[in-house]
């Protein structure tokens, strides 16, 4: 029950659900960039919707050492005879996950698997790693039998849903911006620069002004959308840092998260209400 | 009542109640709902698994109430840091300062801080305490990487990056024989009792 990585590019680590509980710290939540892509691949084989799986932003190919029952996000679960190859790719998407029947194993720190590079934290995957199951147990009927529906925004994220704007609630700092930012934010149109990471997704589009308020640093949140002195927009992923000093215009309602992280680079955002 | 802002759909934020980190920390978490907290020099905020549950009032009570949060129950701890102070700043710092290196390790050395926030980064801990002589505005421009360990002044702070990272800081020294991040999580907790020993 393994896998050998035959290539990996890009931005390719373990991820799970995360590392909730630890805020105080410092540490981020951590966890997969789009959380229902890994639940949909976890459900393909059947785990737990919390097991590890791979986070491939860029491109990954593995080779089955035994035979082996796999699953991504988008396609369908199948077994992968021994020395079969794969490669999985987040394009058309940015992210894509790679989901093994039992899970991927890796050691539990700090209350969660993945990797988390702001801390040291695991790592990335690299050509010549072997990927082996946890082989945690089956939560669904076995095959042939339907397993748990997908995720909402699973079944919805069709090209029309993928252009629909991406949902925000205003604030917290109306104060540290000029009028009629939050009104350009709503009304343009931001392309996902190549730049992004899983810190922050940086946007490039119409500057949104800054007043003259003073940066204190606060606490920030996943999918705060805080505005340098540029006033070029990052949207916070799930390796944030947990204080900062930037501003924050508005933050992405959680519900659309997904959608928006899941927008590949030079891929266009609009933002609505 | 007590005001609070929504931080996105998941999250609220107010200004910091005067109690302690760690006061605030325990009784924030036993609120209904909260997963997360973080405490910052002015303001705090509250994480939620879902949506909060409670109506604007309750939580406004709720905010209102920790003006008379109870300390928490664990003792302060006591850390030690062994310190050599060699850092590339220490002779700016000097000169800023005008008191001459020596005086800056001596002064830097013989006080205790208290770890007042952690944020920037993992178990990145906000040690205030430093002796007003030492106070300078962070560094014009900042370092793209500044190493692990290195210690640092800044304002009325001092601090240890617990990863190589960029940094504004002034890098005084470096903290030998401890990680300040490791797979047990940030050396420095809330409220810890900090000082800095010269090693030999």
């Amino acid at each position: 029950m393994s896998l050998t990585v035959v290539r990996a590019l890009g931005l390719v680590t373990i991820q799970d659900l995360g590392r909730p509980g630890r805020m105080h710290e410092a540490v981020p939540p951590g966890g997969a960039l789009v959380r229902d892509r890994l639940i949909a691949a976890n459900r393909g084989v059947h785990n737990p919707d919390d097991a590890p799986a791979i986070e491939v932003i860029g491109r990954l190919v593995v080779r089955a050492g035994r035979p082996l029952e796999v699953a991504t996000d988008t396609t369908a679960p199948r077994t992968l005879a021994a020395g079969d190859e794969l490669t999985v790719a987040s394009e058309p998407h940015r992210v894509a996950y790679l989901a093994i029947r039992g899970g991927i194993a890796a050691p539990l720190v700090l209350g969660g698997r993945g990797a988390l590079l702001s801390a040291g934290l695991g790592g990335l995957i690299r050509a010549g790693q072997v990927l082996a199951s946890a082989r945690l147990a089956q939560v669904a009927p076995p095959r042939g039998v339907p397993g748990p529906p997908l995720p909402a925004t699973m079944t919805t994220a069709t090209a029309a849903a993928d252009d629909a704007p991406i949902r925000v609630i205003a604030g917290p700092d109306p104060a540290a911006f000029a009028p009629g930012a939050l009104d350009l934010l709503r009304a343009s149109t931001y392309r996902i620069l190549p730049t992004s990471d899983r810190v922050g997704t940086r946007l490039d589009g119409p500057a949104l002004p800054r007043s003259e308020a003073p940066e204190v640093s606060r606490p920030m949140v996943l999918g705060a959308i805080e505005v340098p002195r540029d006033g070029q927009p990052i949207v916070l992923g799930p390796e944030h840092p947990t204080t900062g000093g930037y501003p924050i215009i508005a933050v992405v309602a959680s519900a659309d998260l997904g959608r928006l992280f899941s927008i590949r680079p030079g891929g266009a955002v609009r933002f609505g209400a | 009542m007590a005001d609070w802002i929504p931080l996105g759909d998941r999250a609220i934020r107010f200004a910091r109640p005067d109690r302690s980190a760690r006061a605030l920390v325990h009784a924030i978490r036993a609120w209904p709902g909260v997963v997360d907290v973080v405490v910052a020099r002015h303001d705090v905020a509250a994480y939620f698994a879902g949506a909060p549950v409670a109506e604007r009032d309750a939580w406004s009570a709720r905010i209102a109430a920790l003006a008379d949060a109870p300390d928490d129950p664990a003792p302060v701890r006591d850390v030690a840091l062994r310190a050599i102070y060699d850092g590339p700043d220490l002779a700016h710092v000097a000169a800023a300062t005008g008191l001459g290196a020596d005086a800056v390790c001596a002064l830097h050395a013989a006080a205790t801080y208290r770890v007042e926030t952690l944020g920037f980064a993992p178990g990145f801990a906000y040690l205030a305490g430093l002796p007003a002589a030492l106070e300078l505005p962070r560094r014009t421009t900042p370092r793209p990487r500044v190493p692990a360990g290195s210690i640092a002044i800044a304002g009325g702070h001092t601090a240890v990056y617990p990863f190589d990272s960029p940094g504004g800081w002034h890098l005084i020294g470096r903290v030998v024989g401890a990680a300040l991040f490791g797979p047990e999580g940030a050396l420095l907790q809330l409220g810890d009792r900090v000082r800095f020993e010269r090693a030999p």
